[in-house]
């Protein structure tokens, strides 16, 4: 017997998923179907070829600069080979290792999208998903400004086509902060510290060890750097009024470059129709290092992580022998289903189904009429009628199924509608 | 739906919670259900002002807001260490001030400087764990107890401890003393990603405005 209640313990216990993963079914899953095909349906059409790469690869493809998550949240394996696997926890530097190894020589445009179920080893009890569908997409060989915007504008696309309306994409620069760092002329431990002040939006602690003297880690950095590492928080919206705010006190080269590359994509994404949804945010951060360009996010309400993520990464594909630079973007279909469904944005009846019922004489009628039906794009379900049941079961089998419509093959040539 | 003309806080029970509502009611933001004592509901709703506040452990609180069940959350800064979620944390409150210290009897500051593996109990053990592998570089064995850590080392479960100290008189009592300081405690104010993007002017103005009320 089990421990709380009377079950058939043995049943319960192969009938659970393992923490942090489950099944998908019903509505839910035509709804995430629908989702997935949708915002595919988005990238195919800014040119975006089809890729799949294995679910799980060597645990090197993902490690250190080439990942975005730890080692430690891996989930890990060996292989016959005692070498170490992993299921992987992102899409992109597998797609990276493939335009190395597949379009070798190739120096224009590649346009590489992908749907694939992602995996992160966050440990029990957290409420956090560890396998997620992502719906992505990678641009290589581009590294203009356009190619920025237009990722951006995907983003936009792809979450409006999916059906959700009141989202904000928050675009920062991985270089900004980089290069104020480098300007600075912080160690390594300074600036990790510092970026973990500001990633947490920890202001009071960056004030602190910026100004406080009684601050055992102070930082010594000049009065033209603090006041930009102490406005951080408030650069978000206006890029003209931060830019000169920047500028006048920071020379640094990449600095400049990074407010001058947000400027252009502003305007860029102004052609596309879009400003409405995206904002300038000067203090995002990417924890990643390899981010090297513009980083942005979207977000929306009723869910309490980013749906969508991307950023320009130009040394991922050196680390497979390749030099290529890269921008990409991808959507955490999961995530955005969560969302949509905590907005109301979802449809109960995806998938309108229609049940034939027949009584065996009239089975070749049946299947013909279902075929018709079939090719007019109905979804037809047939059921050889039982003599056990009534016609009452049918309907509330429909009802139970969530199907509209019951017909009865009443004879050769007559369909009667039970429901 | 989570209806998005509210902010949801989570506050912490207790001392944080009573000291955090005073705050702010300093900046106009009051809920008069909450003054109830002998109520019994769980959540409480400013409905002309689009707050909602519900208490909850404070162990519990950095989880809320990490998922987005609360957009706001007020807890101490040792909860958040312990717990290491994904929060922004915004804003010092500076009230429920104390220290997190290594404490022990005198006599165990030898084990403590010698690098020997040494038995560390402790409500924080991630905390514990950190200081003592990331920090001291020692080989540490953590226990982890859920309440009246002073008592392992009296009764020989551990060397020391890893506790809060607000005064220090408990330990005294017992016989025990601060051995080393590990970090500054106080209540602090943390936000939820999304709720800091989407909600942004509503948030920073609060921010701001109980800034201005802390400093006075």
């Amino acid at each position: 017997m089990n421990k709380y209640f009377e079950w058939d313990s043995v049943s319960s216990e192969i009938l659970h998923t393992p923490g942090g993963v489950k099944d998908t079914y019903g509505a839910d899953c035509e709804n995430k179907l629908k989702v997935q095909y949708a915002v595919r349906g988005v990238l195919n059409s800014y040119g975006f070829r089809d890729i799949q790469t294995p679910t799980f690869e060597y645990f090197d493809v993902f490690n250190k600069e080439r990942g975005t998550v730890a080692s430690k949240e891996m989930f890990k394996f060996f292989d016959r080979g005692n070498n170490t696997l992993v299921l992987r926890p992102d899409m992109t530097p597998p797609i990276a290792r493939c335009v190395a190894k597949y379009y070798r020589d190739e120096d224009m445009q590649l346009r590489l999208c992908y749907i694939a179920n992602t995996f992160v080893n966050t440990g029990k009890y957290k409420g956090k998903l560890q396998e997620v569908t992502q719906v992505g997409a990678e641009l290589y060989n581009d590294d203009s400004s356009d190619a920025d915007a237009e990722m951006v504008a995907l983003t936009v696309e792809c979450l409006l086509k999916s059906g959700l309306t009141d989202f904000q994409i928050e675009v920062g620069h991985a270089d900004f902060f980089c290069g104020l760092v480098e300007e600075a002329g912080l160690s390594e431990f300074e600036a990790a510290n510092l970026r973990e002040l500001i990633e947490s939006k920890n202001f009071f602690g960056v004030e602190d060890i910026l100004t406080n003297n009684a601050a055992e880690d102070k930082l010594s950095v000049s009065e033209n750097l603090k006041e930009i590492f102490l406005k951080l928080p408030e650069m978000i919206g206006e890029l003209d009024e931060f830019t000169e705010f920047v500028k006048m006190r920071s020379k640094n080269e990449r600095v400049i470059n990074a407010l001058d590359r947000l400027k252009k994509v502003e305007e860029i994404i102004k052609v596309y129709g879009f400003s409405d949804y995206v904002t300038m945010d000067l203090s995002m951060l990417s924890n990643y290092s390899y981010y090297t360009g513009i980083i942005f996010k979207a977000y929306t309400y009723g869910t309490g992580e980013a749906v969508a993520t991307g950023g320009r990464y130009d040394g991922l594909a050196g680390q497979f022998g390749k030099d290529a630079n890269g921008i990409g973007l991808a959507i955490v279909i999961d995530h955005l289903m969560l969302a949509m469904s905590r907005q109301n944005l979802l449809d109960n009846d995806v998938i309108k189904g229609i049940i034939l019922v027949y009584p065996q004489e009239f089975r070749a009628a049946a299947i013909k009429k279902a075929e018709k039906m079939r090719k007019e794009g109905s979804f037809i379900q047939l059921i050889r009628k039982s003599s056990h049941k009534q016609a009452d079961d049918y309907k509330e089998y429909a009802k139970r199924m969530n199907i509209e419509e019951v017909l009865i093959m009443e004879s050769e040539d007559k369909v009667e509608k039970l429901v | 739906m989570r209806d998005k003309k509210y902010i949801t806080f989570a506050l912490a029970k207790g001392r944080l919670a009573k000291h955090t509502l005073g705050l702010l009611e300093k900046i106009g933001i009051t809920c008069e259900e909450m003054k109830d004592k002998d109520t019994r509901r769980l959540i409480f709703v400013n409905e002309e002002l689009g707050f909602k506040f519900f208490l909850s452990k404070a162990t519990d609180v950095p989880t809320y807001v990490e998922l987005g069940a609360a957009d706001i959350g007020v807890v101490g800064r040792d909860t958040i260490l312990e717990e290491g979620r994904k929060l922004y944390e915004v804003l010092d409150l500076n009230f429920g001030k104390c220290r997190m210290c290594v404490a022990g009897p005198a006599s165990a500051k030898k084990q403590l400087n010698n690098g020997s593996l040494i038995r560390v109990a402790s409500k924080y053990p991630s905390i514990a764990k950190d200081y003592f592998y990331n920090y001291k570089h020692q080989t540490a064995e953590i226990i982890k107890l859920n309440g009246s850590v002073e008592l392992a080392p009296i009764v020989g479960l551990s060397e020391v401890i890893v506790d809060i100290v607000e005064t220090g008189s408990t330990l005294k009592e017992n016989g025990l003393e601060v051995l080393e300081e590990i970090c500054p405690l106080s209540a602090r104010m943390v936000v939820n990603e999304v709720s800091m993007k989407m909600q942004h002017e509503r948030i920073t103005k609060l921010i701001y405005d109980l800034k201005k009320v802390i400093s006075e």
